[in-house]
């Protein structure tokens, strides 16, 4: 016999009326659940969330992008007008473990999972990323996703990105030991305006340079204002140097992660700039 | 609970726990033994099956989740197919890996008929092989790319 009860809530009203009479356990993808020690509740309720038709969606058109928290990272990788409108999210969602994975993992299970390593939260919080939560109780919230600590038994139903906050460009790039299926090592971030050869506003944040996502202001203020060319390049390497010796002081990741962070840095400007890895400039600075 | 789930065409019924892996219920519960268990974490990608058309490690896949879906596993494709394309190609040596690699190459070949090497690196990268190597298993996937050609030509 077994001791979990399967609750299968047809839409959000019924789930809200769910979590309002007790405690809850959830799975969705299971990609990171049904993995031997994180593990599932062995007693209790357990809702199954890749069922719940309300809670997987993708809206990038309208003012906000609006995506569902069940939406898999497949389908971010592969929504046209999303990675029109942000491309760093469907770069990170690409370049999300393997096809297998991506088929099932959602973008509510990254957020609630909140592996340091994780590639879509850098780009969420670059973005400036809202959720809406039901609590304990039932009552909906809305909250900022940067520095949010979820409550316990809280369900993440949707992320919100403001168009407000939006940039004109942006990108994503991740370091790991081998091409694909590789938890990010390093991973960036970059949300600017970038027009005619300069930079405007830059918003950048790094993860897995620390338990949490961490923006990088030196280096954003080393791009922003500034025009393309190899002496702002080399001005961006230095502080994003500089940014990884403040982020991780002693630790034994700290001799190659501080030279390591290049890759990325020159990835996510050549991204922005619409310009090839290999293009005469980046050769130049990296050499 | 009973659980009833079409599998490779066929309506099938089975007791199982709600938070039972797919893959087990697979192998025990239907005898469907072809899919491998190795590191129940989605490293390996030896319990890749179709569910509803697209590769999942079913190791990672509820019981309870799978409720009227629709599951293909190896025993379900043409043996004529990508089986015999990594026989001829000696993409098989222990074979352990083979199931799923299959499972994963026909789910990519359904979506993309003329997959160039890199692509198809690309969609077996959540399937690791520990003997024969990848260049065989690349190539056995282009050659039932270009034998599926062939025939719709």
């Amino acid at each position: 016999m077994t001791a979990l009860a399967i609750a299968t809530p047809p839409d959000l009203a019924a789930l809200a009326t769910l979590l309002a009479q007790g405690p809850l356990g959830f799975i969705a993808g299971g990609t990171d659940v049904m993995v031997a020690g994180r593990g599932l509740p062995a007693a209790g309720r357990l809702v199954d969330l890749s069922r719940v038709p309300e809670l997987a969606f993708i809206a990038a058109t309208g003012a906000d992008i609006r995506i569902g928290a069940a939406t898999t990272v497949a389908a971010l990788a592969a929504d046209p007008a999303l990675r029109a409108r942000l491309p760093a999210l469907a770069q990170a969602a690409a370049q999300c473990g393997s096809v297998q994975i991506r088929n099932r993992a959602t973008i509510g299970g990254n957020i609630a999972n909140a592996a340091p390593a994780a590639d879509l939260i850098p780009v969420l919080v670059a973005a400036a990323a809202r959720l809406w939560l039901i609590l304990p109780g039932g009552a909906r919230v809305e909250r900022a996703l940067d520095g949010l600590t979820l409550p316990p038994g809280a369900l993440i139903t949707e992320v919100i990105l403001p168009g407000t906050k939006l940039l004109g460009r942006s990108a994503f790039a991740k370091l790991g030991v081998r091409r694909d299926l590789t938890i990010a090592r390093l991973n960036l971030a970059l949300l600017t305006d970038y027009q005619g050869g300069r930079f405007g506003a830059v918003r950048l944040v790094a993860g897995a340079l620390g338990p949490r996502p961490r923006r990088l202001p030196r280096a954003e203020a080393a791009l922003a204002g500034q025009v393309l060319n190899p002496a702002t390049l080399r001005g961006w390497l230095a502080a994003l140097t500089a940014e990884v010796e403040a982020a991780i002081p002693g630790r034994a990741a700290l001799p190659w992660k501080r030279r390591a962070i290049a890759g990325p840095g020159l990835e996510v400007v050549a991204g922005v700039a619409g310009l090839a890895l290999d293009a005469p400039l980046f050769e130049e600075v990296a050499a | 609970m009973l659980i009833s789930l079409m599998v490779n065409g066929k309506v099938r019924r089975v007791e199982a726990a709600p938070e039972a892996r797919l893959s087990a219920v697979l192998r025990a519960g239907l005898g469907l033994t072809g899919l491998k268990e190795g590191c129940c974490e989605g490293e390996c990608g030896a319990c890749t099956v179709l569910l509803d058309g697209q590769a999942v490690n079913s190791c990672l896949v509820a019981a309870c989740q799978v409720e009227g879906r629709r599951i293909e596993t190896v025993e379900g494709l043409d043996p004529s197919g990508l089986p015999q394309a990594f026989v001829d190609a000696g993409a098989i040596q222990c074979g352990f890996c083979t199931p799923g690699m299959v499972m994963a190459a026909e789910a990519l070949l359904r979506s993309d008929p003329d997959p160039a090497p890199d692509t198809i690196r690309h969609a077996l990268a959540g399937n690791i092989c520990r003997c024969t190597g990848f260049v065989a298993i690349v190539q056995a996937v282009a050659l039932e790319a270009g034998r599926r050609r062939g025939r719709a030509a």
